[in-house]
């Protein structure tokens, strides 16, 4: 299966997948034209993956992310909750950066939603 | 075309950006972004400057897609504007565009909903949403008012104004 690979642009995210060390990494902001349809691709892609890999590490850092993206990254944190329920090792990494306190009360919040290994970290600057 | 007049009456609302005229994404984008630096340059903390662009985000895209979903012809959609505002030390970001009559009042509902919620039964309400399956089609996902609730210090303020038998204007400010 081919790693997935998002190109950064100033309203949607790099979305890019590792598969040596099986991590999805997610930067940038995100408010895309339409959400949905930017994001039908990545959970498409996490689905079949999540068939395959038995560990996955999502390392997410966003700076901003409009409502309907909030939406897609509750969908895309529920897939994992569903994979992890059924033995995939699933684990989040979410930076995000001191002065910015949503980011951080949004990492609470989706924290609060799963029972798998959920680290929140400042990015040291 | 003198302008002067119209320059006047930003100055008197504190209106420092303002764009009427069909909203492109590109044009959502390239505004917010003239914004942020706009906000940038005033030296005010990065998480207001965030907040004040969240709610810009909302309003902007909220009327894009209304104009979608509803297939407002372009006449209408000619009318949508979005306006951010210096107002003492709080920044206010509205929009304003054409809705159907019957929209306009269940808008006016919604806005008055949220209003009347407590920070903590907005959240639930965030949340139950959050888990709800999306409907096929929709380009939202109904969080807007509650997203831009979240950030701002004081009640959305809204109005409605009947303009033909077809439409009204529908005018939404959120302050920061």
């Amino acid at each position: 299966m081919e790693p997935i690979d998002i190109q950064q642009t100033p309203s949607t995210p790099l979305i890019k997948f590792d598969p040596v060390t099986s991590t999805l990494c997610i930067r940038g902001e995100s408010y895309p034209e339409n959400s949905f349809d930017f994001f039908e691709p990545v959970i498409a892609w996490l689905k079949a993956a999540l068939t395959e890999r038995t560990e996955i590490l999502l390392d997410i850092a966003i700076t901003y992310m409009n409502s309907s993206s909030t939406k897609c990254t509750f969908d895309i944190i529920d897939i994992l909750e569903e994979a992890f329920e059924r033995g995939v090792k699933a684990s989040i990494i979410w930076r995000y950066d001191r002065e910015n306190p949503r980011s951080y009360e949004m990492a609470e919040d989706f924290r609060e939603e799963v029972t798998f290994p959920f680290e929140i970290e400042a990015i040291e600057v | 075309m003198d302008l002067y007049d119209l320059r006047n009456e930003f100055d008197k609302s504190g209106i420092m950006m303002c764009f009427n005229g069909p909203f492109s994404h590109s044009i959502i984008e390239e505004t917010g972004k003239a914004m942020r630096n706009h906000l940038v340059a005033e030296n005010i903390a990065q998480a207001a400057v965030l907040d004040v662009f969240a709610v810009y985000i909302e309003l902007a895209q909220n009327v894009r897609n209304y104009i979608t979903v509803r297939a407002i012809s372009p006449l209408e959609a000619m009318s949508s504007i979005i306006a951010i505002a210096r107002q003492g030390e709080k920044y206010a970001v509205s929009s304003g565009n054409m809705v159907l009559n019957s929209d306009g009042e269940t808008l006016l509902t919604r806005v008055n909903e949220v209003n009347s919620m407590t920070p903590e039964e907005q959240k639930r309400q965030y949340r139950e949403l959050l888990r709800r399956d999306t409907a096929p089609g929709a380009l939202g996902a109904g969080l807007g008012f509650l997203e831009i609730s979240k950030r701002t210090s004081e009640k959305l303020v809204c109005s409605l104004r009947r303009v033909d038998d077809t439409y009204s204007f529908f005018t939404l400010t959120a302050s920061i």
